[in-house]
């Protein structure tokens, strides 16, 4: 029996000791959480920002089974005595561990920026991040300046315009999300942005913030009444470093979560994994599940979960699936789509016929595609227009009787009459019916109706064989 | 009773129009007379590139013996016209003869645009239009030595190519920031770029040529870039475009377009019921055509329009390339968006090895067009299929077989 203490009550403390249930962890838990309330689904914050859900909605069922220590603030950690010292209110506590799990989570990056926070480094009024819910709450006013173009940034600008507010989004880069868009992807973005009402104000950085409203490097201001910075977030580290525990960017752990101390591991935003940092909320779950199963005995490895960004806005659809270095790799092919009309736009990064990255805008049924078979690692169908514009047949199921005819494959003109006519000459198996016709071959949607209709045939052949009664 | 016909101009296009016209004219209606400004007849100009590689005039000539044998064609080499009187139905040559015509056809074809550089007049510095230009060229050739093509366009590539097989170092500069711009996108452009760079050809894109300096002896020595760099040459080809030759003193005038050329409909009618105008010179509903393939289009339906004959409007020219060049395959062909202008476009890469590009209509996935760079299928299957929306296997048609 263990005892395992972890600092941090984010989602992947949630995640972490939901999966310590599941799997049967017959030791104690204890979490200390610097904050009063509890944890929070961080991902939704600007849903709430919208107004389109309570903020009490952003908070999961307790997990049953663990000891959470509210406005426990963890002050050092003694990992050759194995406890961690802390401090609740006025209070000194120390907390021994067999096992500790530092899910410390990432803080905002504060620019140093004029104007934005007071001598003792605390954020002016009408100055937030957004992190936790309360800061929904600081953001006031009729207008407000996002400063960032990261996802967050976009996130936050798209939402306020949702819910009316005059909404500027300022960015260094030409436009928000340059850098994983590309030039193309990302003037959409823009583009789509200002027709759901953000002013987009790209290529400018921010000189200095007054009181309602926001200086500009090339002399122009925007109205502010609320700023809020979205300029990028950084592991939290300062406990780990202090604690002789090794660290990079984050908190270096190898594929069993474990850091250089062989009885502290780390999830989550603080964590540093083959070489990467904050590799969004998805990551931060996977890692929680597999130290779930490393903490009750079973060898796992932290398999790399492929990053993918998609982007929380009803303004447009967009996903960043794969590593973007992947399309400078040697013996890749580029696929790309551009409608500049619809407004869409899409990259595919292809090693041999499986995915290793791609970038997705304004294309929802590709993102769904392309995702799925990433994640899976499977093939892409040769018909890649199919592929990204979500060709599909809308058929009526079950109305198939010989005297109506209808097109089976859309990509390969193969009508249901030629199905038949090539059953009839022999084709009886699903694989005959595709050598002998090419239908299935192009964007692959057409296969469980080729399936319905050689097994439809086939009972009826079977029927007609009876002897009739 | 015969009428005359003047043609002004003996290039390729103007040629095309008096043979098509000698085989068209059963009646034997026309008597043509041919006014070439060169003292050669007409030569496939397409071709002087492989001029300046080593082949002789008579390999480029398009003037075959029954042609200048037929009693019908009079062709004056070495005689430019000088004016045209539109009242009087006359041309006047610059050996001083006056000829009457019944119709006109004004084949002046284009000059090369020199950019106003300071320099540009030294000596070592060249064009490359006609063959006495490449005989000038050729003749100034060093092997071993650099040279500056100026303009990244086809007939930039062409010359920079040619010194480069005479055993020259050329840098070529193009003031787009890529090469052929009018005829590619950047990543096609990329395809190709990776060539010119395989065969030693120093690229200098996104900049121009600011001023040509000269040495002790009054010839070339370098050129200065617009970004200050200095580039030692032997010698400079202007390769920067041509502009259409639509100078020729007539009156009363006849209307220009806008970008110059002469003025005129969808059947090459200047507004002159008796003045066609063919080739680079003509400015067909407002727009000058420099490749051959339209110019031969319009030759043709004049000579179908002489004869009395029905003959299509040019409104659609089809201005697909084809060609090889340092090594590497590029190709156009359909256009490039709909009716509306618009278009979805779709890309496919390999590397730097090939690139292709297709627009599609918006409403019916139709195939518009596409651009090919590299090992990619041929241009002539993939325009057959414009019309339709392509196959759902369209990237093993751009890219046929798995290249290593």
């Amino acid at each position: 029996m263990s005892h395992i203490l972890v600092l941090g009550h984010g989602p992947a403390t949630h995640r972490l000791l939901r999966g310590l249930r599941r799997h049967g962890h017959d030791g104690t838990v204890t979490v200390l959480s610097a904050e009063y309330r509890p944890v929070q689904h961080r991902p939704l914050l600007t849903t709430v920002l919208q107004g389109r859900l309570e903020a009490d909605m952003l908070r999961p069922e307790p997990e049953p089974g663990a000891r959470v220590l509210t406005g426990a603030v963890a002050t050092a950690v003694d990992t050759a005595r194995r406890v961690v010292h802390a401090r609740q209110g006025d209070t000194v506590t120390a907390h021994p561990y067999d096992v500790l799990v530092l899910a410390c989570g990432a803080r905002p990056v504060i620019p140093p920026l004029p104007g934005t926070s007071d001598r003792t480094g605390r954020l002016a009024p009408g100055v937030t991040t957004l992190r936790e819910v309360t800061d929904c709450d600081r953001i006031q006013g009729t207008a407000v300046t996002v400063l960032g173009g990261g996802p967050l940034g976009v996130e936050t600008a798209s939402a306020l315009a949702l819910r009316g507010t005059v909404t500027t989004l300022v960015c260094s880069g030409p436009h928000p999300l340059h850098e994983r868009l590309g030039d193309t992807g990302a003037a959409l973005l823009t583009a789509r942005l200002r027709e759901a009402g953000v002013d987009v104000l790209g290529g400018r950085r921010a000189v200095r913030r007054e009181p309602g409203r926001l200086l500009l490097d090339d002399g122009t201001e925007a109205a502010a009444d609320s700023l809020v910075l979205c300029t990028g977030v950084e592991p939290e580290v300062r406990l780990a470093r202090a604690a002789g525990i090794r660290v990079h960017h984050g908190i270096v752990v190898d594929d069993a979560l474990c850091t250089s101390d062989s009885r502290v591991h780390a999830i989550g935003d603080c964590a540093e994994h083959a070489g990467r940092t904050v590799a969004g909320h998805e990551s931060a779950l996977a890692q929680a599940d597999t130290l779930a199963a490393v903490l009750t005995g079973r060898e796992v490895a932290h398999r790399l979960t492929p990053a993918v960004l998609r982007l929380r806005t009803h303004v447009v659809d967009v996903a960043c699936i794969g590593p973007l270095a992947a399309f400078r790799r040697s013996g890749i092919r580029t696929v790309g789509l551009f409608d500049p009309a619809g407004r869409r736009y899409a990259r595919l990064a292809l090693d041999g016929d499986r995915i290793a990255a791609a970038v997705l805008l304004g294309l929802p049924d590709a993102i769904a595609t392309v995702s799925h078979l990433h994640r899976r690692g499977l093939p892409v169908p040769s018909d890649r227009l199919g592929l990204l514009l979500g060709i599909r047949s809308h058929f009526p199921p079950a109305e198939d009787d010989d005297r109506t005819d209808s097109m089976v494959c859309l990509c390969n003109h193969v009508s249901r009459r030629q199905l038949a006519g090539a059953w009839e000459l022999g084709a009886r198996t699903v694989p005959a019916l595709v050598r002998a016709t090419r239908a299935t071959t192009g964007c692959g949607s057409c296969i469980e109706r080729v399936e319905t209709l050689c097994a439809g045939w086939t009972d009826a052949a079977g029927r007609e064989l009876e002897p009739t009664p | 009773m015969t009428a005359t016909l003047v043609v002004i101009g003996h290039g390729m296009v103007g040629h095309r129009l008096v043979d098509t016209l000698r085989e068209l004219d059963r009646d034997r209606r026309w008597r043509v007379v041919v006014l070439g400004e060169e003292r050669e007849p007409a030569y496939d100009r397409v071709r002087l590139s492989a001029y300046l590689g080593g082949r002789s005039r008579a390999e480029l000539s398009l003037v075959a013996f029954e042609f200048l044998a037929d009693p019908r064609i009079e062709v004056r080499s070495g005689t430019p016209a000088v004016h045209v009187d539109r009242r009087a139905r006359t041309v006047r040559t610059a050996d001083g003869n006056v000829l009457p015509y019944d119709a006109l056809v004004l084949a002046t074809g284009s000059r090369p645009f020199v950019p106003p550089v300071p320099g540009r007049e030294l000596d070592n510095c060249f064009v490359q239009r006609t063959l006495e230009d490449t005989d000038a060229l050729r003749a100034a050739v060093r092997p071993g030595r650099p040279a500056v093509v100026v303009g990244g366009g086809l007939l930039g590539l062409e010359a920079a190519q040619g010194l480069q097989l005479l055993g020259m170092r050329p840098h070529l500069v193009e003031a787009a920031p890529h090469l052929m711009p009018t005829q590619l996108d950047a990543e096609a452009a990329h395809v190709l770029q990776h060539g010119a760079n395989r065969l030693g050809l120093h690229l200098h894109c996104g900049t121009t040529v600011t001023a040509v300096n000269a040495g002790s002896h009054g010839a070339v020595r370098s050129v200065t870039l617009g970004d200050g760099t200095v580039l030692d040459t032997d010698l400079v080809v202007f390769a920067a475009g041509v502009r259409p030759r639509d100078d020729l003193p007539v009156a009363p005038a006849l209307r220009l377009g806008d970008r110059g050329g002469y003025l005129t409909d969808a059947l090459c009618r200047t507004s002159d019921d008796r003045v066609w105008a063919v080739g680079e010179c003509a400015a067909v509903l407002g727009r000058c055509h420099g490749l051959v393939a339209p110019g031969y289009r319009m030759a043709q339906s004049v000579a179908r329009q002489l004869t009395g004959r029905p003959s299509e409007p040019l409104d659609a020219m089809d201005t697909s390339t084809e060609l090889k060049l340092l090594g590497v395959h590029v190709a156009t062909f359909g256009s490039t968006s709909d009716e509306d202008g618009s278009a979805v476009e779709m890309t496919f890469r390999e590397s730097v090895s090939r690139y292709a590009k297709v627009f599609l209509r918006r409403d019916t996935g139709a195939l518009l067009g596409g651009i090919l760079a590299g090992e990619t299928g041929s241009r002539t299957d993939l325009a057959a299929r414009v019309g339709r929306p392509p196959a759902a296997d369209l990237e093993r048609v751009l890219f046929p077989d798995p290249s290593f």
